[in-house]
């Protein structure tokens, strides 16, 4: 799937006032399953959005906690059922990070092989709209990955918002059918101009705090060799306040292991699972590859930085930094990189 | 999205019969109520309705097309309720998945098949696919090793093997009580008292990981090429899909790449056995 359009060719520039903005979004509710990043207590998540609380939707913020992949891939899904899926799926406000990782999910759900008709029914309802990010959080390090702090592949509409303005840049079909529903009785008029100096400058400027922050990491090309050539030691000094809790995979934009629970009547609960617990890979019998602790946590990285960016040849880190944020063991997977290239 | 294209919904089997094996281990003989077949070394995943699953390569041939069987050790709780089903009761069945045995590279060879335990359940699939082939064949030989002669599963496969032209089939137990005049010692004793012409031979190997380990290594030291040594590997199959993670080895995941691999596939992958 290549949502990417040709350069010059599809997008279209519109530019509305921040209460055009509101009005647009307010056709959508009823048509549409929506949802955007809401601030409760602090931290920054998808919710649910109706006519409601359409005002307290924030825009160009670092990523929400919840990756993207939870609307593609639920927590749980009965996969012997017909899927709960009508209403097309609006996301607002998808950060940089996040699309990137639909690369790998796209390849890994799509692709010759086998595609999962759960994941492909969510795949194509999904009407991404795309912010940049204005600001950074502590552990962002999206720019050691190659992925800039603003949409650059697999949104629909990208979204920009500066002094009580609203940007919109038209990608896509889904991104065109979605805007004529957002001119329902309303006037969208096209921009004679792209975008505000002022915005580019501000994602410039992002990106380069990003960049100063995390100067010392190495840069994601290195990060394979390093991850095949380090040390047990490594693994085992790192493991020791891993509680294999799973929330570093849980969390993860890219992460997508799972377990078939069964149920009456020969169906089957899809319900997302982890690597890092234990017994993950123990077979009948107690025989266990990933025994060992610290084996476990460093199948993560091989299946992160070796195995997956070599079979699907898409990042699987996109530099979000939620594992880091997530960790109650306090492992920063950051530290580890500059410890195992030093 | 019809049941017929959704790939995790079972089809529905019936036990028609149980033939016990050994005292840990026993063959359910399944007729599928829809259309089934699979590759000699494909492996299925077998649904006790709302209790669980578990991955089996069917052990019997897969030139019988009305119904199929799989031998079962008692090992876990899924595994051992199955040991308890009564004839007649209906299971869900998904596959047949994965790589199997690539059969036809045999042609032309001898071929040397060294098996431990309920491991001689997927080739015993293989051994009925070779006597198909027969005349393509130059020669099989196995050589098979269990605990004790009570461990000693498809008894009367030995005596059947032996009687058909260039099949050999020899026996070992770990164990041995007075009335065995069979090989004592572990599966790969058998190894030093076959003749096999290794340049023109490949090798299959399947049983439990420590026998899987030192087979291999017997095999090499044989002059066997990595390449020609098939390891079927069981690891905790669950999907079946290649996505759920389970049974990851390095890059590959067994349920679609192997479960049959060759020794240089997968030799620098790191916790193999």
């Amino acid at each position: 799937m290549n949502n990417l359009p040709e350069p010059d060719v599809l997008v279209k520039h519109y530019e509305l006032t921040a209460d055009a903005w509101e009005k647009a979004i307010g056709t959508l509710p009823g048509s549409h399953t929506v949802y955007a990043p809401v601030k409760r207590w602090g931290s920054l998540d998808y919710e649910p959005i109706t006519t409601e609380n359409i005002p307290a939707i924030v825009y160009n913020e670092p990523k929400p906690v919840s990756p993207l992949k939870l609307f593609l891939l639920p927590v749980k899904e009965n996969v012997v059922l017909e899927p709960d899926v009508n209403k097309p799926l609006v996301v607002i406000g998808t950060p940089s990070c996040d699309l990137w990782a639909l690369d790998l999910l796209d390849r890994f759900y799509l692709n010759s092989d086998f595609i999962d008709p759960y994941y492909k029914l969510r795949r194509e309802k999904m009407i991404l709209i795309g912010t940049a990010c204005h600001s950074l959080l502590e552990h962002c390090h999206c720019t050691s990955y190659g992925v800039n702090p603003w949409p650059e592949k697999n949104h629909d509409i990208l979204l920009s918002q500066s002094n009580g303005k609203f940007f919109l840049e038209v990608l896509t079909e889904k991104g065109e059918k979605l805007l004529e529903t957002l001119k329902t009785g309303l006037e969208i008029p096209a921009a004679s101009n792209g975008l505000p100096e002022e915005l580019i400058q501000k994602r410039r400027s992002v990106k380069s705090q990003i960049d100063q922050a995390n100067k010392k990491l190495p840069n994601y090309q290195e990060t394979t060799s390093a991850v095949k050539n380090a040390g047990e030691e490594v693994w085992e000094k790192y493991a020791e306040t891993c509680v294999s809790c799973g929330a570093c995979a849980t969390i993860c934009p890219t992460c997508t292991c799972f377990l078939l629970i069964d149920r009456p009547g020969f169906e089957k609960v899809k319900q997302m699972d982890a690597c890092q617990y234990p017994g993950f890979q123990r077979v009948a019998g107690g025989e266990d590859p990933h025994r060992k602790h610290h084996i476990r946590f460093s199948n993560r990285y091989f299946c992160k930085y070796v195995f997956r960016p070599e079979r699907y040849d898409a990042l699987a880190c996109t530099g979000c930094g939620r594992c880091i944020e997530a960790c109650i063991g306090k492992i920063n997977k950051n530290e580890i990189f500059m410890e195992i290239t030093r | 999205m019809s049941a017929n294209n959704n790939i995790y919904k079972p089809f529905k089997a019936r036990l028609e019969k149980v033939i016990e094996e050994s005292p840990l281990i026993k063959t359910l003989v399944m007729v599928p109520e829809t259309e089934f077949s699979f590759k000699t070394g494909e492996f299925i995943e077998l649904t006790l309705d709302g209790i669980g699953e578990a991955p089996f390569t069917p052990s019997s041939s897969p030139f019988v097309k009305d119904r199929f069987e799989v031998t079962i050790m008692k090992a876990g709780y899924v595994t051992g309720l199955m040991h308890e089903l009564p004839v007649g009761e209906v299971l869900g069945v998904r596959g047949p998945f994965g790589r199997g045995y690539p059969v036809e590279e045999f042609f032309g060879k001898e071929v040397l098949i060294l098996g431990g335990g309920c491991g001689l359940a997927p080739i015993r699939s293989l051994l009925y696919t070779l006597i198909e082939y027969k005349d393509k064949i130059k020669k099989v030989i196995l050589a098979y090793g269990s605990k004790s002669p009570q461990d000693c599963i498809y008894k009367p496969l030995f005596s059947y093997l032996n009687s058909i032209d260039n099949f050999e089939a020899h026996r070992t137990v770990d164990e041995t009580t007075d009335d065995w005049d069979e090989s004592v010692g572990v599966a790969t004793v058998l190894l030093d008292k076959v003749k096999v012409d290794i340049p023109n031979a490949i090798a299959v190997v399947c049983g439990p990981p420590v026998m899987m380990k030192y087979g291999t290594f017997k095999l090499l030291d044989m002059g066997f090429p990595e390449k020609d040594i098939y390891l079927s590997m069981e690891k905790n199959m669950s999907c079946g899909l290649g996505k759920c993670g389970h049974c990851m080895m390095g890059e590959y995941f067994v349920c679609k790449d192997g479960p049959v691999f060759t020794y240089d596939e997968i030799k620098d992958l790191p916790d193999i056995w």
